[in-house]
C-alpha cells in the first residue's frame, strides 16, 4: 500500500513535469504528427507522376491505347511527343522526362498476328528507385493492355504477380507502422533518459534518496506517465494513419496495444539505462538516440529489408526490439494476424522489456558512492 | 556514552580512493541540540552528513542516528531524518504546494495527516500565502524555507542541514535561524554545517573540521576559552610589525589582522585597553584607537586551523565561498 502510494506520488510529480515543460509535450505529441506527415506525404517511396514522352510511329488505335493506358494508371504523365525514337536519348539526358515510350511502326499489326510486339519503354536508370518502380508499373500495364485485347500473344504468358495485403503496394502502409516504431522508440527512450538525468544534474535525486522512496518506486513512478504517453502516441499515429492514409487495421486492437506496451517498456527501460549511467542530460540523450533511434531506423527492417543485410548485421538486428515490434505492427495492421502467429515476437518484446528494466533498476544504485 | 545521544559517531572514516575525506571522527549529539559543523570546503562536512543520512557507505567506524545503525541499515533511517542538501534541490517547475505534496507522499504522508502537517509546517515557515507560486520564481531565502518545510513534513527526530543558508540574504538567514532554534526547543535535533562564523554562534555546540579530522568540539564559549584565552583588543592605525616590536612586556599572545584593524590578544592578567594604548604610544607606535573586542569563532577557527595546517590557506577558503 505504501509502496503503491509512494510510486503514485512519483508518478504524479512526473506528470506535472511533463505538463509544465512545453518541450516534452511538443516532443511527445507534436513530433509523431510531424513525422507521420513528413513520411506519409513528403518522403513517400511511391513513384507516380513519372514524366513520360511518347514516340509513336505506329499511329494506330492500339498504339494510342497503350500510351493512354500508361497515363490512365496515374503512374505516368504524358509530357509531350517525340517526332522520332532517335530523340529519346536527348530527352532522357536533359532530364525533362524520366521515361520514353517508343511504339514502332507495325505494332498493331504484329499484335494482331500474334508476333511478339516490340514496344519499348526507355527509363532513366540514374534514378534507381524511379526506374525500378516505373518498370514494374509499366510491365503490369502493358500486360493488362495486351490481354484486354484478348490476343493470345506471348506477351501475356509470363507469371502473374499478385501482391497480397497491400495490393497497390502503397508505401504509406509500411510508413505508418515504421513511424509508430520510430516515434515510440525515440520519444520513450529520450524522455525517460532526460527525466532521470535531470534529477541527477539538479541534485533532486540525492534529496529523493534521503526519503523513504525506494529505487524501484522511483523507476516505476517515472515509467507510468511515460508509458501512458506512449500509448496515446500509438493511438494518435494509428488514428491519423487510418484517416489520412487509409491504413487498414485488420487485426485485434488488444493485441496491438498489448505488444505496443511491451515495446514501450523496453524502450523506456533503455532510456532509463542511458540516464542512470550517464547522469547528465546531454550524454543521456545522445546515448538514448544511439540505442533507440539509430537501430530502429537502420536495421529494424523499416527502411531496409533485413533479408538484404549481410549476415552479421542480421544477427545484430536480432537484439533490436524495434524489429519484432515492426513485424507485429505490420502483422496486426495489414495481415490481421493474432497472437497465434505473433507469439514469438510478443515473447521477444516481453523479454526485452523485462531485461532492460531489470538492468536499469540494477544499475540505479541507491547509494551515491 | 550518554543515554540521550541522538547521533553517535565513533571512529568514522571515509576514503575515496587514496583521499581520506573523513578521518577517525567521533562525537555525540544530544536530543534537541543544535550541533554546528564548521569547516572549510572539502573539510569533510558534507561527507559526514551524507553518511549519517545513509547516502554514502562507510570505510570504517560506527554511526548511529536516532537509534538506527546507518552503517549496516542505511535505508532504515529515512523516516527518522530530514535532509536538506547543499545543492538546492526542490523541483523548480512545481508550485510550492506541489513540492510539499510530493515530499509528503515520499514520506508516506497522505490525506488528513498530510494536510495537517502541511498546514502546520507552512504556518511555522510563513509559506501559507505562496502555495500557488512556482518554486523557481521565489527568491533564494523562500526557496530555502520551502526546502526546510519539505524536510520537516514527517516530523523527523534529526534534521541534517548542509549549508542551508549559502547564498541567502542576511535577513532571510536570521529568519531561518529563528525557525531552527524553535525546532530545537521543541525537541528536534539539528545537525547543521556552515562556514558562516556568525551562524556558528547560534549553535549549542560546534565541531571544527580541518582536513577530514574533527579538530575541536565544544560550545562556542568553551571553544573561545580554550583556543583564544585572554583578552582581545581592537587596535586601530598600527601595523602587525609595529605592535610586535613595541609589545615586549605586555604578555602578548597573538596579533591577527582583522579588516583594516588588528586584533591584539593578551593574557588574562595582561593590560587593559588604556594601558595597552599608553604602552604602544610610549614605544612610538602611533595608534588611533584601542577598544575592547569580542572574541569571535573566527578567531577560534584561525587558531585551530593554524595549529592543524599551514596558517594561511584554510581560513581564506572558508571566507571566500
Amino acid at each position: 500500500m505504501k509502496v503503491l502510494r509512494r510510486t503514485m506520488a512519483v508518478a504524479h510529480k512526473e506528470v506535472l513535469h511533463i505538463i509544465r515543460d512545453a518541450r516534452s509535450v511538443y516532443m511527445a505529441l507534436g513530433l509523431p504528427v510531424v513525422m507521420l506527415l513528413l513520411f506519409g506525404y513528403g518522403i513517400s517511396q511511391d513513384v507516380d507522376h513519372i514524366a513520360m514522352a511518347v514516340a509513336d510511329e505506329d499511329h494506330t488505335p492500339t498504339s494510342r491505347r497503350l500510351s493512354e493506358a500508361l497515363v490512365a494508371g496515374g503512374d505516368f504523365v504524358r509530357q509531350g511527343d517525340l517526332a522520332s525514337p532517335d530523340d529519346a536519348e536527348t530527352a532522357l539526358r536533359s532530364g525533362r522526362v524520366k521515361a520514353v515510350l517508343v511504339v514502332p511502326l507495325g505494332f498493331e499489326r504484329d499484335l494482331a498476328r500474334g508476333v511478339p510486339a516490340a514496344a519499348q519503354l526507355l527509363v532513366d536508370g540514374s534514378d534507381g528507385t524511379t526506374a525500378t518502380v516505373a518498370l514494374g508499373d509499366a510491365a503490369g500495364i502493358l500486360q493488362a493492355t495486351s490481354s484486354a485485347r484478348a490476343v493470345k500473344a506471348s506477351l501475356s504468358s509470363g507469371p502473374r504477380v499478385r501482391v497480397r495485403f497491400n495490393p497497390t503496394m502503397r508505401s504509406t502502409y509500411n510508413m505508418v507502422s515504421g513511424v509508430i516504431v520510430l516515434i515510440l522508440a525515440m520519444v520513450a527512450s529520450l524522455l525517460t533518459a532526460l527525466t532521470v538525468a535531470r534529477e541527477w544534474e539538479r541534485g533532486t535525486m540525492e534529496q529523493l534518496f534521503a526519503t523513504p522512496v525506494r529505487r524501484t518506486e522511483i523507476i516505476a513512478g517515472k515509467l507510468i506517465p511515460y508509458a501512458g504517453l506512449g500509448l496515446v502516441q500509438t493511438l494518435l499515429v494509428i488514428t491519423l494513419g487510418s484517416y489520412l492514409f487509409e491504413v487498414p487495421i485488420r487485426g485485434s486492437l488488444v493485441t496491438l496495444f498489448g505488444c505496443s506496451m511491451l515495446f514501450l517498456l523496453a524502450m523506456l527501460g533503455s532510456g532509463l539505462i542511458a540516464s542512470v549511467i550517464a547522469k547528465s542530460q546531454l550524454v543521456a540523450v545522445q546515448f538514448a538516440l544511439m540505442v533507440s533511434y539509430m537501430p530502429v531506423a537502420m536495421i529494424s527492417g523499416f527502411m531496409f529489408p533485413i533479408a538484404n543485410m549481410p549476415k552479421w548485421l542480421q544477427a545484430v538486428s536480432m537484439v533490436v526490439p524495434g524489429r519484432y515490434y515492426l513485424t507485429t505492427l505490420r502483422g496486426v495492421l495489414l495481415k490481421g494476424n493474432g497472437l497465434d502467429v505473433l507469439a514469438g515476437e510478443a515473447m521477444a518484446l516481453g523479454g526485452f522489456a523485462a531485461a532492460f528494466l531489470a538492468m536499469a533498476v540494477w544499475r540505479f544504485r541507491r547509494r551515491l558512492a | 556514552m550518554s543515554e540521550d545521544a541522538c547521533v553517535r559517531v565513533k571512529a568514522l572514516t571515509k576514503r575515496f580512493g587514496a583521499f581520506v575525506a573523513v578521518s577517525d571522527v567521533s562525537f555525540e549529539v544530544k536530543k534537541g541540540e543544535i550541533f554546528g559543523y564548521l569547516g572549510a570546503n572539502g573539510a569533510g562536512k558534507s561527507t559526514t552528513i551524507r553518511i549519517l543520512c545513509g547516502l554514502l557507505s562507510v570505510s570504517s567506524g560506527e554511526a548511529m542516528v536516532a537509534g538506527i545503525d546507518v552503517v549496516h541499515k542505511p535505508n532504515a533511517v529515512r523516516h527518522a531524518i530530514g535532509y536538506m542538501s547543499q545543492k538546492f534541490s526542490l523541483y523548480l517547475d512545481l508550485t510550492v504546494a506541489e513540492n510539499l505534496e510530493f515530499f509528503g507522499g515520499a514520506y508516506d504522508l497522505f490525506g488528513k495527516s498530510f494536510r495537517a502537517r502541511r498546514d502546520a509546517v507552512a504556518h511555522d515557515l510563513a509559506l501559507e500565502k505562496l502555495s500557488g507560486e512556482l518554486t523557481g520564481s521565489l527568491p533564494g531565502g523562500l526557496q530555502q524555507r520551502l526546502a526546510l518545510a519539505c524536510a520537516l513534513l514527517h516530523k523527523p527526530q534529526v534534521v541534517f542541514l548542509d549549508e542551508p543558508t549559502a547564498g541567502v540574504d542576511p535577513e532571510a538567514r536570521r529568519t531561518f535561524w529563528r525557525v531552527i532554534r524553535h525546532l530545537a526547543d521543541s525537541g528536534t535535533t539539528i545537525f547543521v554545517t556552515t562556514h558562516y562564523m556568525d551562524e556558528a554562534e547560534y549553535c549549542d555546540r560546534v565541531g571544527l573540521m580541518v582536513g577530514g579530522k574533527l579538530a575541536a568540539l565544544d560550545t562556542p564559549a568553551g571553544l573561545k576559552r580554550t583556543f583564544v584565552p585572554g583578552r582581545v583588543y581592537e587596535v586601530q592605525g598600527a601595523s602587525v610589525a609595529e605592535v610586535k616590536k613595541a609589545a615586549t612586556d605586555l604578555a602578548l599572545l597573538d596579533i591577527e589582522p582583522f579588516g583594516n584593524v588588528l586584533h591584539v590578544r593578551v593574557a588574562k592578567d595582561g593590560p587593559d585597553a588604556e594601558k595597552l594604548r599608553d604602552e604602544l604610544t610610549r614605544h612610538g607606535v602611533h595608534v588611533t584607537g584601542v577598544i575592547d573586542a569580542e572574541v569571535t569563532l573566527e578567531d577560534v577557527f584561525l587558531q585551530v586551523v593554524g595549529g592543524a595546517t599551514k596558517p594561511s590557506q584554510a581560513p581564506q577558503e572558508a571566507q571566500a565561498s
